[in-house]
């Protein structure tokens, strides 16, 4: 197979907006990461090579079929969405085998699939809880345990690390790295490159609703670290975090606001690595949640297009 | 060592079982089943089922007034002067509570909101992307909608039918007979309803305000007049599965004749199971070629 997905003059319109614009791309085997800022046409792209949009113009295949129409494919295809959603009454394990049956298993063989996957997750712990009490964490390990629960050869995740602690976020990247060397192809979007980064070298640049870039991680690697990079962390203990910061050469701003700190980092690799290692020993309380908005990913594809 | 052999067992857990390749689509009726196993529970628990327990409980707490009143008052009731036995009053309750009110009304909040709240709770993308007919989870969650107003509805009209029919003598046992008679027609209302209320919902803007309108102002505006409009009317063919006796020599006797120029029984249970059908298809093809645009 040459590509798992092949996008053809893919154009998509929401009445008069552009979602994608006239995209012509390929996505070899292995993991490929889809870069772009909010707005940037990822979710469309992800929902068209999903089948839950069909496109206004061009052709997608994927897995060398067409995806419009054609739930067959869904066999081997695994989706992990971006929105927080579920059957909150329902537990972990009962979730992902109703599921799983839906792919025509029976109950029993649903059940101990689903407990594979969950397995797979690592949330076997916590596998007949209900989903309404999960932490933001689980709810994403449990949505990428449907995902891949009835094996399939392709897995579409989007935004997998979206809000997730650091440990969490490094055990979930150990995972879709683990998957990929196991011989999944996987489709992976997020607006923060060290994410993607971390899992493969293999990129997709989206901004604006067009493929601007594609291919090795490493040649935009730099302009990346030229913009201050700012990361929200929600935390326990802000202040003594905070002061953590402080030491830091690479920080060049940092500022309060309720149960979280703000930080703006120049060397984000660096930052992320010991902000994960804080986390690991529980020095200054525990840390809930990290996010990063995606204005310093903005100013330089603001770059790239003009370049 | 512990780490390196369970990334053996994942990798192995990785391994295909089966060619997925090479499987085919579930067929809908199937797929169908195992959307309804999921979506029942969600439906019995839902706000809406609160919702549809306060609705019932009004005709079993009117059966208990008359009850009371009727064994207070010797006499029994009456209706425009005409001694009203129970199994007529059940009669009327049942056209004009269960079938005119409830019955619509439930086929309006359930059948409008098939996928309106999965796609209101963004958990519609599960559905979709897994190997089976879109049309299928809209059949799916219908049966769902059935199971879950059925069993809902016909128990609190057996207990209405309990208390209501021993008021002024008349028998139970003679009356048993018309209960389920009803209690089919109930069913087969519930389906109807539901299922042109789901074409609304899947094909139209504001289903809601659409479906109201229909259920309050054009069916009881047309059944009014004879002619061929009524014919566009779930509660024509309904009539027609009317068995009651109603209270002679009173005006709602006489209304209630005017109600019942009706087709004949096999005509109305065809015609009904034809919009069953017709509503269904046409509504699964909507959910087959619709976009669902997710707000993030």
């Amino acid at each position: 197979m040459a590509s798992v997905v092949a996008a053809d003059h893919l154009s998509k319109w929401y009445g008069q907006v552009i979602g994608l614009n006239d995209v012509s791309v390929t996505v070899p085997p292995g993991i490929t990461g889809l870069l772009g800022p909010n707005g940037a046409g990822k979710s469309t792209f992800m929902k068209l090579i999903t089948g839950q949009l069909k496109p206004s113009k061009g052709a997608i295949r994927v897995l060398d079929e067409p995806i419009w129409g054609n739930p067959a494919l869904y066999h081997r295809i695994g989706f992990c969405p971006e929105q927080d959603s579920f059957y909150e009454r329902m537990t972990g394990a009962e979730w992902v085998a109703a599921l799983v049956r839906l792919n025509g298993v029976g109950d029993q063989e649903a059940a101990s699939m689903a407990a594979r996957a969950i397995e797979m997750v690592e949330l076997t712990e916590a596998a007949n809880k209900k989903i309404g009490a999960y932490s933001k964490g689980m709810r994403q390990r449990i949505k990428m345990a449907q995902a891949l629960v009835h094996d399939p050869s392709l897995l579409i995740l989007d935004e997998p690390l979206s809000g997730m602690d650091p440990l969490a976020r490094r055990r979930t990247i150990r995972m879709i790295k683990e998957w990929g060397r196991a011989g999944k192809s996987i489709v992976v979007s997020s607006h923060i490159l060290h994410e993607i980064e971390s899992m493969t070298p293999n990129i997709l640049l989206i901004n604006q609703g067009r493929i601007i870039a594609e291919g090795n991680v490493h040649q935009i690697r730099d302009l990346i670290d030229e913009h201050p990079h700012t990361v929200h962390i929600k935390a326990d203990q802000i202040r003594a975090l905070a002061r953590e910061f402080l030491a830091y050469d690479d920080v060049l701003s940092l500022r309060l606001e309720e149960n979280a700190v703000i930080v703006q980092t120049g060397k984000p690799d660096a930052f992320y690595a010991r902000l994960t290692e804080i986390a690991a020993s529980g020095e200054h309380g525990a840390i809930h949640e990290v996010t990063s908005p995606d204005d310093n990913l903005q100013a330089v594809f603001q770059y790239l297009v003009k370049s | 060592m512990n780490e390196i052999q369970n990334q053996n067992h994942q990798n192995r857990n990785l391994e295909p079982r089966t060619p997925n390749s090479v499987r085919p689509t579930p067929p809908v009726w199937s797929s169908a089943i195992r959307i309804f196993d999921l979506s029942l529970g969600q439906m019995l628990w839902s706000r809406r089922s609160v919702f549809l327990a306060l609705l019932l409980g009004g005709p079993v707490a009117i059966a208990v007034v008359l009850r009371v009143v009727a064994t207070l008052y010797a006499p029994g009731l009456q209706i425009n002067g005409a001694r009203a036995p129970g199994a007529s009053i059940f009669g009327i309750m049942i056209w004009l509570l269960f079938i005119r009110f409830i019955v619509p009304v439930l086929g309006v909040f359930y059948g409008t909101a098939l996928i309106a709240d999965e796609v209101e709770d963004k958990t519609i993308t599960y559905l979709f992307t897994r190997p089976i007919p879109r049309s299928a989870v809209l059949l799916g969650k219908y049966l769902a909608y059935l199971a879950c107003t059925v069993l809902l509805v016909l128990p609190s009209v057996v207990v209405v039918f309990f208390l209501i029919v021993p008021i002024g003598g008349s028998s139970i046992g003679a009356a048993f007979p018309s209960l389920v008679t009803d209690l089919v027609m109930l069913t087969i209302g519930l389906a109807a309803y539901g299922a042109v209320f789901a074409l609304v919902g899947t094909r139209l803007k504001r289903p809601l305000v659409i479906g109201l309108v229909f259920a309050f102002g054009w069916e009881p505006a047309v059944l009014l007049f004879p002619g061929y409009l009524r014919r566009f009317t779930v509660a024509y063919y309904l009539q027609a599965l009317v068995t009651h006796e109603m209270p002679q020599d009173s005006a709602v006797s006489l209304l209630l004749q005017v109600f019942h120029e009706v087709p004949s029984v096999p005509v109305s249970l065809l015609c009904l199971a034809v919009i069953i059908g017709v509503t269904l298809w046409s509504a699964g093809r909507a959910v087959e070629n619709r976009e669902y645009v997710l707000e993030q």
